[in-house]
């Protein structure tokens, strides 16, 4: 796995977008950013109304998964390129959610909405009809997925890293500060972990920096050991899907895995140890 | 008004006058006198640190809810457009702001 494994440029999108086999799929954190515009030929997918299921919380199944990508016309063997706003947060999401499920050939845009905005690139509102598939998932591959009881054994035994911001991280907000703190949960960290929010791995364009910065700042700055498996969180687990696209990914650690449980779920467990304050 | 959990508002902020429990940094981004309606709004703290990002609504408008401090407000728009403010935000709150770019 390396870089042009993973990721690809506005040039290549608009060179390759109209090849069979190529799908382009837009996941924003604002639903109706879609709708107001998009790339020529993709389609939309819903983070929560399609991927989150309706009730308990936790992911939609292989089954329902399935019909998703079947309803969306994407097929086993096509290669998916995923691009969303706010820096691919939720692209970043998507894509960990392809892997989970077992496709293969899944990319993102490098720098996703906001920088093929920022040069004036085209956006279009008419959506296109893409005839539908047999899609077959895998179950899902929990090698990249973490669940609470793991992430309390792995308090410092494994890297954590919360890729909150500081304020969150100390427990000062309880969600980002675009968004409402609506949120009951205590505030805090997890025991031993590491500060790296998430924005650190980016460039203001949204493009993620190069692997040696990248290995400079969650190495030589935050001390996260590259020997040792890792576990990346944040608040409900799609900016630490970005950061576990990078660690994983770009930067081919073996063992990442993303806790989509997030604060909310350990922010609110009954008697597990939490930290506050900046940390060291 | 959000889609829960971290879902931003559709269709962007809407002005509110009171602050609540936060503290509310909010405005719109103008050209001319006219809204710029693409485009993003960066928080950024004291440090310079990045701490927040939306894009801008169709009127222009960015809202953010802070802790209460100094902050930088970053403004990036289609042809190479940036603009700075440094804004004071308090609890309970809300500190409006028109950045003419």
């Amino acid at each position: 796995m390396s870089r042009s494994d993973v990721l690809v440029d506005a040039e290549w999108l608009e060179a390759h977008r109209g090849d069979p086999g190529v799908v382009i799929v837009e996941v924003d954190e604002d639903t109706s950013a879609y709708d107001k515009g998009h790339i020529r030929g993709a389609v939309k997918i819903d983070w929560k109304a399609d991927l989150q299921d309706p009730v308990r919380r936790d992911f939609v199944d292989k089954a329902g998964f399935e019909a998703l990508l079947s309803a969306r016309g994407i097929g086993n063997d096509d290669t998916v390129v995923l691009y969303g706003g706010n820096n691919n947060w939720f692209a970043a999401y998507a894509y960990w959610y392809f892997r989970l499920y077992g496709h293969q050939n899944v990319k993102l845009l490098d720098g996703g909405r906001k920088k093929w905005e920022l040069d004036s690139r085209e956006l279009v509102t008419e959506v296109p009809k893409r005839a539908a598939t047999s899609y077959q998932a895998k179950d899902q591959d929990t090698a990249i997925r973490a669940f609470r009881d793991e992430v309390v054994a792995a308090i410092g035994q494994q890297n954590l890293v919360d890729v909150r911001s500081p304020d969150e991280f100390a427990g000062r907000l309880l969600a980002p500060a675009h968004l409402p703190q609506e949120q009951a949960q205590r505030g805090g960290h997890i025991p031993t972990a590491k500060n790296v929010p998430w924005s650190k791995a980016a460039e203001e364009d949204g493009t993620f920096k190069s692997d040696d910065a990248l290995r400079a700042l969650y190495g030589d700055e935050a001390g996260v050991d590259f020997g040792k498996d890792t576990i990346a969180y944040c608040r409900i687990g799609e900016r630490s899907a970005h950061t576990w696209f990078v660690l994983h990914e770009l930067l081919g650690q073996a063992n990442v895995k993303n806790y989509d449980g997030s604060w909310t779920e350990y922010g609110s467990l009954v008697g597990v140890p939490i930290e506050v304050g900046d940390g060291q | 008004m959000t889609t829960g959990g971290c879902g931003a508002p559709v269709g962007g902020a809407k002005v509110r006058k009171d602050g609540g429990r936060e503290a509310v940094v909010q405005g719109r981004v103008t050209s001319g006198g006219a809204a710029v309606p693409s485009g993003y709004a960066r928080l950024l703290n004291d440090g310079g640190e990045f701490v927040a990002e939306v894009p801008l609504g169709e009127d222009g408008g960015f809202r953010f809810f802070a802790a209460p401090g100094t902050w930088k407000l970053r403004v990036l728009a289609p042809g190479g457009i940036r603009a700075e403010r440094t804004v004071s935000a308090a609890t309970g709150e809300v500190t409006e702001l028109e950045v003419a770019v």
